[in-house]
């Protein structure tokens, strides 16, 4: 029983860089979603089209060539990472390509009403933006974005393949040390399971803080 | 009543405008002196709702010129020549202009207080507290000064309504426009609108535009009746005028048919 205490700790200190991953992750989803689903609804052109060729391009092409590009092309051109930041890189860059249509879709779903009650109140196109339409949407945002940040968390799996010891790759190394397939496996399918309870509860709780007093613009 | 020796603060010049193929508004011209409560009625479609949409820069004109306050509201002088307006030239032309709506379109993540105060802090640049200050005298006007701390969806549609017009009051505008505000009502809930657009009427000196179905109170608010028809002015002329001896064919056949829903005239 001793030897797999020590054994579950490996995976733990794992899982602790599979959350970290998650965490940076996410955090750079959420600001190129904004930034690129913000882009998309530019007045001007040029930025529509940046935003579209980086959405189009991160989803079109798949996270594992996106994460060796990062980690292994790049270096070529003289960007260097470490494992951890070409992770966080290409996992934030694919999913935020993901959310940046949910920002957009929230935004436009926002009812013309509410621009022109914008413009009858002579706030230039930032401040209805800001006070008025992101606080509305960012509400409708709230679901596909902690379904986003799930899917995160299990493409994070990719990163073992860069020697990145998160929780996959510490499986991998317990199951050639002890030859047993089942317990590294179903645990961190129980710890995959759980972090991601985890994300579901605090995006609802969010949600409900969030929703408070509102009525009509729940989806 | 308004004096007729000032210039107009509204002057609208051969405006066109069409949605595709269905012209709205056909060389419309009129002009509004400082003050005037002007009501708009008309059949639905007939372009009324579209003159304040127009006035309130939610929609662009096709052709023509339209002057508020001596200025020309879509196109700005620079450099000498006439260009089409830019949006610091809309944000300045906006200042005098308020308008509130069918369907109120308060924020609904905002309470009460914070719907009245956004646009006078936002845009004006005034400290919550003068801001706070000034809300509650507005809310109190309207009287719904208990409720500044609610949130909208806890408020009936009358209130919903009282507080849509003490939020465009904030910010102080010259002109007024009233796009069908009790429409969205149930019947009960029309009056207490309507006495604090009475009130507005009475106690200020703006311009108020007010389109409107309530015939009853636009004989007593309005010191002037424009009756719309597809697109043109059918008939202009004081309340009295209009309601009781209508000269047009069309402007006789529209008021029979109120009449006819149950409307008082």
């Amino acid at each position: 029983m001793g030897q797999w205490a020590g054994y579950l700790q490996l995976i733990l200190d794992g899982a602790v860089v599979t959350i970290k991953l998650t965490l940076m992750g996410s955090a750079l989803a959420l600001v190129m979603a904004f930034l690129a689903g913000l882009g998309r609804l530019s007045r001007f052109a040029p930025v529509r089209w940046l935003a579209t060729a980086y959405i189009e391009f991160f989803r079109g092409t798949s996270i594992f060539v996106q994460l060796f590009w990062a980690y292994f092309v790049l270096p070529l051109f003289g960007f260097t990472l470490t494992p951890l930041q070409a992770g966080v890189l290409a996992l934030g860059l694919n999913v935020g390509a993901y959310a940046a249509e949910v920002v957009r879709g929230a935004i436009k779903s926002i009812g013309k009403e509410q621009y022109e009650a914008c413009t009858a109140l002579n706030f230039n196109r930032w401040q209805g933006l800001r006070h008025v339409i992101l606080p509305q949407a960012f509400v409708l945002m709230l679901p596909t974005f902690g379904n986003n940040a799930i899917e995160l968390l299990k493409a994070s799996a990719v990163v073992s393949l860069i020697s990145l010891s998160d929780m996959t790759f510490q499986a991998q190394v317990v199951r050639a040390q002890t030859g047993s397939t089942l317990f590294p496996f179903l645990t961190i399918l129980i710890l995959y399971f759980a972090i991601a309870c985890v994300i579901s509860f605090a995006i609802r709780g969010l949600e409900r803080h969030l929703t408070r007093g509102l009525d009509g613009i729940r989806s | 009543m308004p004096p007729t020796n000032t210039a107009p603060i509204i002057e609208i010049n051969g405006i066109n405008k069409s949605f595709g193929a269905f012209k709205v508004l056909n060389d419309l011209s009129f002009s509004v002196a400082p003050r005037e409560k002007l009501a708009l009625i008309g059949p639905s479609g007939s372009g009324k709702t579209t003159i304040l949409r127009i006035l309130m820069t939610l929609e662009g004109i096709d052709s023509g010129e339209i002057l508020v306050d001596g200025d020309s509201l879509y196109q700005m002088k620079r450099n000498g020549k006439l260009q089409p307006a830019d949006d610091a030239h809309l944000h300045k032309m906006r200042e005098k202009i308020g308008m509130v709506f069918q369907l109120f379109n308060l924020f609904p993540h905002k309470c009460v207080l914070d719907n009245v105060t956004l646009a006078p802090m936002l845009t004006k640049g005034v400290s919550r507290k003068d801001a706070d200050h000034h809300a509650m005298e507005l809310l109190d006007m309207v009287g719904l000064a208990d409720k500044a701390k609610s949130m909208p969806s806890q408020l009936s549609g009358g209130q919903k309504q009282r507080v849509a017009i003490a939020r465009a009051l904030a910010l102080k505008p010259k002109i007024m426009l009233f796009d069908e505000v009790t429409s969205a009502l149930d019947p009960e809930l029309v009056e207490e609108v309507l006495n604090v657009l009475w009130k507005l009427c009475r106690e200020t000196d703006m311009t108020m535009l007010l389109v409107t179905h309530e015939m009853g109170f636009a004989h007593d608010f309005a010191d002037r009746v424009l009756f719309f028809d597809r697109g043109r002015i059918v008939e202009d002329g004081k309340p009295d005028e209009i309601f009781r001896h209508p000269k047009q064919e069309r402007t006789q056949a529209f008021l029979k048919k109120i009449i006819a829903a149950g409307h008082r005239v």
